[in-house]
Order: C-alpha cells, then sequence, then structure tokens
C-alpha cells in the first residue's frame, strides 16, 4: 500500500526529526523549570538580587522554548497522523484518556507558566506566592512527561501480550497494563534526571555565552555566579543516571532484548552513516563526566573529602566506573576502554580550557552545554531506533491504516475469533535461534565466536550452571550446532 | 466535535486580529510622531504574548480530541490536507520566531529603527494571517467539500478542488473582517471599563483616545460583513443547500436568530455611541452609509418568513426599523456630553460582549448546520441519531422543490405524511427509495404531527 511519502527526508526521518526537536526543547523546558525556582528560593533566602533577575531571564527563555515545544509538537502530531494514519489512531484510541489528561495540563502549564513570568514584577510584593506558583511549574511537567513515558515506553516494551490482548479485545481510551508497563518506571527516572541534569548543563552554556559577550567587570561576576549554580544542579542530577541506565538497560534486555542487542552491538537503523549512535551518546556522556571531574579538580583545588561537593564527585566518578565495568562484562572491553579515554580526555581539555581562560570557565560550561544537547538529541534517536522495524505492530511506524470495513473505533484488521491464533506462543526455535536468545541475554555473540570449538559440550554444560534456560534436548542440539560450526 | 474547537478559536482569532492591527497603529503613531499609538500596539502584543501559550496549547487539544473520539475522520482528512497541515506548522513556527524574537522583545531597543520594526510586526501578521487562511480552507471544505474525502490507502496529500473549495473564499473575508470587528468592539469595551476606573488625567485621555478609536474600527469593519454574508449564504444555497436551510428556518435557525439579535444589540449601542461621541460628520455619514448597505442587503436577500404572513410583512418591518434607527441616530448627535457619563463604558463593553457573543455563536450556526456529517454528505459522526439523520435526509430530499425552507411543512393543512410523501415521490425527478420515504414519513410525524 503506498502512503504520503515526504520527499527528501523519507517519513521515518520526517517523524524522527520532529521527535527529536520536540524533545530536545520539551526536556530542556522541564528542567528549566527546576532551575528557575531554585534560583528564586536562592534569590529569596539570600537576598541576592542578581539570582532573581537570572531567574526571570531563564523564565522568558522557557516561554519562548515552550511555545516552539508546542509547535514542534503540532508538526510532529500533524506528520504522524498523515505519514502513519493507523498506527497513530490505534495509539490514539488505545491512551484516549491519557492524552487527553496530558492536553488539559498543556494549558495548565501554559497558562501557569505565562502568569508567573508576565506578573513577575506585579507580584513582587507576594515573593512566596510567585515562587510557589513557580515552584508548581515541575510537579506539573513531571506529571506531564509520567504521562508520555508510559506511551512512549509502550511503545519499546509492550509487555508480554497483554497489552495486544486488550488492544484487540476492545479496551479503549485507557490500559493500565499497557500503561505501567516493565520498561516504564526506569524510563520516567531516567528522564526525569536527565532532563534536570540537560537544563542545568544547558543554561551553564547559556551563561557561558554571555561571560563571552559581556566586557562588564559585574556581570561577569554575575554570570559565573549563576553559571556555577547551575552546573551544579546539572551535575548533581547526573549523579545516578549511570544507575538508573544501568536498570533500564537490563529491563529491556528482558523485555525487548531485540532492541537492547541493537543498541549494545550498533545493528539496525542504530547506525548512522557507519557511525554507532549509542556509542557516540556514551562518549559524549564520558566526556561530559571528564570536563566536570576536570572543573571540580581545577576549582576545588584543596577539596576536603567529606563536603558535599567532594562526595558528590567521588560519587558520580564511581558511579559512572561501575557503570563502565559492568558494561565491559556485558557488552566488551572495548567499551570501557574507550569511555575511560573520553573521560581522560575531557578533563584534560577542560582543564585546559580553564587554565588558558585564566580561571573563568565560560567555555567549560559552554563546551558542557553543547555536550549535554548532543547527548539528548542522540539518546532520544538511539532509543526510538532501537525498536526492531517491521516486526510488532507497535514498535515501529509502517503500518497504514485500511478502512475497508470503517471499523467504528480501532480499525485493525483482525476479528475476536483470530484472537487466539495471533497469540499463540511461538513455535520451538532452532538451534540458531537458542544462541542469538539464550546465550545473548548475558553476554555478546562475540564472546561465543571466541570458544575453541572443541570445548563446547563443556561450555554448554557450563552455561546452563551459570543460568542459560536449555532443555536437555536443546543443549544437545546447540552443542551440535556449534561444534559443527555452524552460523548462528 | 466542533464544540472541541470553541476554546480555541476566540482566542486565536484575537491574536490574528490584534497581530494584524499592531503593526498599522504602529506605522501611524510613528508617521503621526503620535506615542499613543505605539503604546497601544504595544499593549495589544504584550496581550497577545500572554495569550499565545495558552492558545496554542488549546491549539494542539483540538487534533487530539479529535483523533481519539473521530479516528477515522482525521485519518482521511489528514490524508487529503497532509501538506496544507505541514505548511500549517512552517507558517505558525515562523509567526512565533517574528513574534516572540524580532517584534515583541526587539520593542525598545528598536526605537531609532522604526521601519524595520514596522516590518517585523508585518510579517508576524502575515504569518498569522496565512494560519488563517489554511485552517479556512480546511474548515470550509468540511461545509462544501471540492472534492471526495479520499481513503486512507488512496494517499492524496493535498487537493486543490478540497482547499479552495466553493465557500472558501468568503469564510474568509467572513472570517477575517468578522475577527478585526469583534475583537476590536471587545477592546473598545475592556478599555472603556479602563477609563472609568482611571484616575490620573494623563492616563484617562489615553484610554479614552484607544477606546475610541478601537471601537470605531470595530464598528465600521462591520459593516464589510452583510456583504460578505450575503455571498457566502449564496454559496451555502448553492453547494449545500441542506446547511442553507437548517440554518434559514430549519433546526439551527433560533441560534441564527439569537445571533442576529446580538448583531442588532451592538449596532444600536454602538451605533448611537459613535453618533454622540463624534462631533465631525464624516463618521456619522459612514456609518449611514453602512447602515443603508445593510438595507440593501436585506432587500437583495428573500424574504424571511419569521414574521408570518405576506413577505411584505418582512419587508415593512426592517425598513421602519432602519428608517427609525437612522432618524434617532442623527437626532442623538452633538450630545457628547452624555458620552462622559458613567453608563457609556458600560454599553460600550455591553455591545464589546454582544459582538464577542455573535461571532461565536456564528461558529457554532455554521457547524452545526451540517450535522449530521463531519463532512458534508461525506463522513458521517459516529454519535449521529436517527432523528438527525431522517432530518437530514428530509431537508436533502423534498427542500429542493419547497425551497421557502422548512417552515412550509408547518404550513399543510392535512398531516397525513404517508400519503403526502407517496404523491410527491411520483413527481418526475424525485429519487426517493422506499426506505428513506418511510424515514421522511417518520420524521415528519415527528417533527410536524
Amino acid at each position: 500500500m503506498n502512503g504520503i511519502e515526504f520527499p527528501y527526508l523519507g517519513a521515518k526521518w520526517t517523524i524522527g526529526a520532529f521527535g527529536l526537536l520536540h524533545t530536545s526543547v520539551a526536556s530542556l523546558a522541564i528542567g528549566v523549570a527546576f532551575v528557575v525556582t531554585v534560583a528564586q528560593i536562592i534569590a529569596y533566602r539570600s537576598r541576592i538580587h542578581r539570582y532573581d533577575q537570572f531567574a526571570k531571564r531563564c523564565q522568558f527563555f522557557h516561554v519562548c522554548i515552550y511555545n516552539v515545544g508546542v509547535v514542534l509538537a503540532i508538526g510532529l502530531i500533524f506528520s504522524l497522523s498523515g505519514l502513519y494514519p493507523q498506527f497513530w489512531s490505534q495509539l490514539f484510541t488505545h491512551f484516549f484518556w491519557p492524552f487527553i489528561v496530558e492536553e488539559f495540563l498543556f494549558f495548565l502549564l501554559a497558562t501557569t507558566l505565562t502568569f508567573h513570568y508576565f506578573f513577575w514584577d506585579r507580584m513582587w510584593g507576594h515573593k512566596k506566592l510567585h515562587i510557589t506558583l513557580g515552584a508548581l511549574l515541575t510537579p506539573m511537567f513531571l506529571l506531564q512527561f509520567y504521562i508520555i513515558n508510559g506511551i512512549g515506553s509502550f511503545m519499546l516494551t509492550p509487555g508480554f501480550g497483554e497489552s495486544e490482548a486488550s488492544l484487540f479485545r476492545g479496551i479503549l481510551g485507557w490500559d493500565a497494563r499497557a500503561f505501567y508497563n516493565p520498561s516504564f518506571l526506569m524510563l520516567t527516572f531516567h528522564r526525569a534526571l536527565a532532563n534536570v541534569s540537560y537544563a542545568g548543563f544547558f543554561l551553564a552554556g547559556w551563561c557561558g555565552v554571555q561571560l563571552y559577550l559581556t566586557n562588564d567587570r559585574a556581570r561577569k561576576e554575575h554570570y559565573e555566579d549563576c553559571g556555577r549554580l547551575c552546573f551544579y544542579i546539572g551535575f548533581t542530577a547526573f549523579l545516578s543516571l549511570p544507575v538508573i541506565g544501568y536498570f533500564y538497560a537490563h529491563v529491556l534486555m528482558k523485555h525487548a532484548s531485540e532492541a537492547f542487542w541493537n543498541l549494545m552491538l550498533g545493528q539496525g537503523d542504530i547506525m548512522v552513516g557507519g557511525v554507532d549512535t549509542w556509542w557516540l551518546k556514551q562518549l559524549l556522556v564520558a566526556l561530559m563526566l571528564g570536563s566536570s571531574l576536570g572543573y571540580f579538580r581545577y576549582t576545588l583545588r584543596d577539596p576536603a573529602p567529606f563536603t558535599l561537593p567532594g562526595i558528590m564527585v567521588v560519587s558520580v566518578a564511581v558511579f559512572y566506573l561501575m557503570f563502565y565495568v559492568a558494561m565491559g562484562m556485558v557488552m566488551t572491553w572495548r567499551f570501557f576502554w574507550w569511555m575511560l579515554a573520553a573521560v581522560a580526555g575531557g578533563a584534560a581539555l577542560s582543564w585546559h580550557m580553564l587554565s588558558y581562560g585564566r580561571g573563568t570557565a565560560r567555555a567549560v560550561y559552554l563546551f558542557l552545554g553543547l555536550l549535554a544537547f548532543m547527548t539528548v538529541v542522540l539518546g532520544g534517536y538511539a532509543r526510538e531506533a532501537s525498536r526492531p522495524r517491521f516486526v510488532q505492530r507497535f514498535s515501529h511506524y509502517d503500518s497504514v491504516y485500511k478502512p475497508t470495513e470503517r471499523q467504528p473505533v480501532l480499525m485493525l484488521p483482525i476479528t475476536p475469533e483470530e484472537l487466539e491464533t495471533v497469540l499463540a506462543p511461538p513455535p520451538p526455535m532452532g538451534p540458531a535461534a537458542l544462541i542469538q536468545s539464550e546465550c545473548a541475554r548475558c553476554h555478546t555473540l562475540d564472546r561465543v565466536r571466541h570458544y575453541p570449538k572443541q570445548d563446547w559440550e563443556r561450555v554448554v554444560a557450563q552455561m546452563i550452571v551459570y543460568g542459560a534456560r536449555l532443555t536437555t534436548e536443546q543443549a544437545q542440539s546447540v552443542t551440535a550446532h556449534l561444534s559443527a560450526g555452524e552460523p548462528y | 466535535m466542533e464544540e472541541i474547537t470553541y476554546s480555541h478559536i476566540p482566542i486565536a482569532t484575537l491574536i490574528t486580529a490584534f497581530l494584524l492591527l499592531a503593526p498599522i497603529f504602529e506605522w501611524v503613531g510613528y508617521r503621526k510622531g503620535d506615542l499613543r499609538y505605539d503604546r497601544l500596539a504595544k499593549s495589544m502584543v504584550f496581550f497577545v504574548m500572554i495569550l499565545y501559550a495558552p492558545g496554542a496549547a488549546l491549539g494542539t487539544g483540538i487534533p487530539m480530541f479529535i483523533m481519539g473520539l473521530y479516528p477515522e475522520f482525521w485519518s482521511r482528512f489528514a490524508n487529503l490536507f497532509f501538506w496544507p497541515l505541514i505548511a500549517q506548522f512552517v507558517f505558525f513556527l515562523l509567526d512565533l520566531i517574528f513574534l516572540f524574537f524580532l517584534y515583541y522583545l526587539t520593542w525598545e531597543r528598536m526605537m531609532s529603527r522604526k521601519p524595520l520594526h514596522i516590518f517585523f510586526g508585518c510579517m508576524t501578521a502575515l504569518f498569522g494571517l496565512l494560519i488563517h487562511a489554511v485552517w479556512d480552507g480546511l474548515g470550509s471544505y468540511m461545509m462544501t467539500p471540492g472534492r471526495d474525502l479520499p481513503m486512507v490507502n488512496e494517499a492524496v496529500g493535498w487537493s486543490a478542488a478540497a482547499l479552495f473549495n466553493p465557500t472558501y473564499p468568503f469564510l474568509f473575508l467572513h472570517r477575517f473582517f468578522g475577527n478585526i470587528s469583534y475583537s476590536m468592539l471587545l477592546t473598545g469595551g475592556v478599555l472603556a471599563l479602563k477609563y472609568l476606573r482611571c484616575k490620573d488625567p494623563e492616563e484617562k485621555e489615553y484610554f479614552g483616545f484607544a477606546t475610541d478609536l478601537t471601537f470605531a474600527i470595530g464598528f465600521v469593519t462591520f459593516f464589510a460583513m452583510p456583504f460578505i454574508g450575503w455571498g457566502y449564504a449564496a454559496a451555502i444555497q448553492s453547494n449545500a443547500p441542506v446547511v442553507f436551510h437548517a440554518i434559514m428556518g430549519g433546526h439551527v435557525s433560533p441560534h441564527f436568530t439569537i445571533k442576529m439579535i446580538l448583531i442588532g444589540i451592538f449596532l444600536v449601542l454602538g451605533g448611537t455611541y459613535l453618533f454622540v461621541r463624534h462631533p465631525r460628520k464624516v463618521l456619522p455619514l459612514a456609518l449611514s452609509a453602512g447602515i443603508l448597505s445593510l438595507y440593501l442587503v436585506l432587500h437583495w436577500h428573500p424574504p424571511l418568513d419569521w414574521l408570518g404572513g405576506d413577505p411584505m410583512v418582512w419587508r415593512i418591518t426592517y425598513t421602519l426599523l432602519l428608517v427609525g434607527f437612522l432618524i434617532f441616530l442623527w437626532m442623538m448627535r452633538n450630545r457628547r456630553k452624555l458620552t462622559t457619563q458613567a453608563p457609556w463604558p458600560w454599553t460600550l463593553f455591553v455591545a464589546g460582549l454582544a459582538a464577542f457573543f455573535a461571532f461565536a455563536l456564528g461558529g457554532f450556526v455554521r457547524s452545526r448546520g451540517r450535522s449530521p456529517y463531519s463532512v458534508y454528505k461525506q463522513i458521517e459522526k459516529p454519535e449521529v441519531t436517527a432523528r438527525e439523520a431522517d432530518r437530514f435526509l428530509l431537508y436533502d430530499k423534498c427542500l429542493i422543490c419547497h425551497l421557502q425552507g422548512p417552515n412550509v411543512f408547518s404550513r399543510y393543512e392535512t398531516r397525513d405524511w404517508e400519503r403526502r410523501v407517496d404523491r410527491e415521490r411520483e413527481r418526475p425527478g424525485a429519487d426517493i427509495s422506499d426506505e428513506e420515504a418511510a424515514r421522511i414519513v417518520r420524521i415528519l410525524q415527528e417533527l410536524y404531527p
């Protein structure tokens, strides 16, 4: 069936472009709301007016990007409904009520944000009320993206088939099992902290730009201060990302193994122009980590070990080190060494930038802001691109609606009578498929290829002891397949 | 479905009208060296900035609601209008960039480069107008589809016949002038209240000036509406006759009558104010010409039989009303001190509100007229009742010949509808099946027992 095609970009990349642009702007908006509240509270408590001025400027920036985000969301909705009508109609029918709550929050947020910024000076005599109003934006944003995460994570891990079943049976408007799917929680945690981190680093980058543009001494001091504040916020949120990322990856390995291995091995759409986007993202994160550590080392020449910044820096370093070791064990040690090199490179670079700038951190802030932006874009792309295409109804965009029967609601090319057949368990797998699914559950297939052929009986028995779920017949067929050197 | 849009449309139309007028006011202020125009333009843009995000958020809600409640309609609609929707997105983005970053943010900084700043304002207005133009194409298609609504497996993307359908130019002009008229009348009403509450003489002078200017613009602009409306009605009559009959005497006519009463209210209140307020003859003469043109439109229009009896009753009534109104207005001239008294600002506010509700009701009347169809004779709403479908059938099949409108049915003395319909079916050209005849009889028995 022919659908509408988008010239040059193609349908898939059009959605990708709209989605990534929207996500990078919307994520920033969520984080900026938090930074504004922190800056306002600091200004109120310390009576330092310049933090309030900074918060106001950030909030204006927020109003602008919020509107840009809304317009991009409209573009995304239009292009999805024109290019992938079946997918989009189904998703909307399934999650109608979450979408409507989302819309309600959208309006509430727009009104609150507008009021908060445009009445900043008029509410000067009611500062506590004004700060509270601004602080409300963060939970509202979190609630809003909580909903989007439910729908987004459903597309990656629709569960064990119950969601599809409920859709076929005609559950409309809201489906708790589909919404609270396996990766929902991890995606929510990951995004919540990543957004704050992204906004913190981005605003620090903006302060870096201002530092380049001004020659006024007082303004320079002001932006150094504000940049530091934003950097600290970004770095604090950075702390737990590897831990959440690890568990997120674990969930994907279990519930969307193909997507997981696409990410880990750089398969399918993860590769763009010969570049592995997930690896690139990790390299950028490592560079950010190195730059941040370099920054701390330079600015806190004699850090006391048990101060808050000291503990934070050490914790982040340890968490990331653990993450890299774990990924090295699961995937390949090349990953570990590459990341370590990127961390060292980032640290050296930030040290050099600080020395060259005679203590001003403007270059480091700008560098981190850019890296944060690129990381968010690449991370979002990698997650979306990891879904295997043409495999599952919900995991790709390529279905086109056939309205021959004019089914009033679902428009699915399946009748309830066919349900049992569709949901029947898959046929038993051959040895090659078993190797792919069972061995790759814990390590890469590269590792399988490293074993000498004569050892297979011993190795397979050992793996069963480690936890490979193979029956005796399956183990025999796998051993025979591997010993014969057959492809897998 | 249309009801969902009512939250968004007043905000969006107000924004469009303000963005159109702001650069004009700014330009007039620049040419005259009168800072009051600049202040007025800036406050309008500031107001737009406040409304923009909530309006955009509500605008996003419209397709979201429609996609969930009417998935088939939206899928097919988005297939037909994919490229206009994408163009809409581009216009929206450009509008936003010009408004936020080049027009609003640079107002103070570009005081010495006013022409360039006004140019940015014009670009903002242009993109706002383009958004409006695209939506009018889509909205007018739903009433007078220029081509069939395609299935989704028939990729279309865009169709000139669909976008530039028969009522498109009329809807565009109707909304263009309607937006300016209602938004300026409402603004004038609100500014009049500010004038009333203001104590500072300088501020009072400004609000008095702004009230007069905006209210007069709104009122004068209104007189384009009867002409456009007349052409619009003619286009509807020939391309969507059922909608025409639904509005003119059919199930939507009570709403249409209320709309006309609201228009009458702001015409009387606003006209009186402007006659009393303006000592020079130019404006009263222009308004008199407007009222005469209204008379001509009513004269050309087929007689409306709301009053019953001979068509002459209708003609004599509106002639007496309009002539009486004109005489009253000219008698009220030069009583200027009346306008400084407290009730006047409230009167203007009421006139502004009447204009706003007349405008809102106009949209409602238009969209309810095509019920039970989302797109006229193309796709029905899923919630359609048998009664609605039968009523549409009755209008569609019977009013082709009975051009006087639905009231013709109430005039029959004998109500043996079965026999009557059977007899009508035998007339040449009457294409009514047995099943349709049964449905027509059923609805006639229900509506005209």
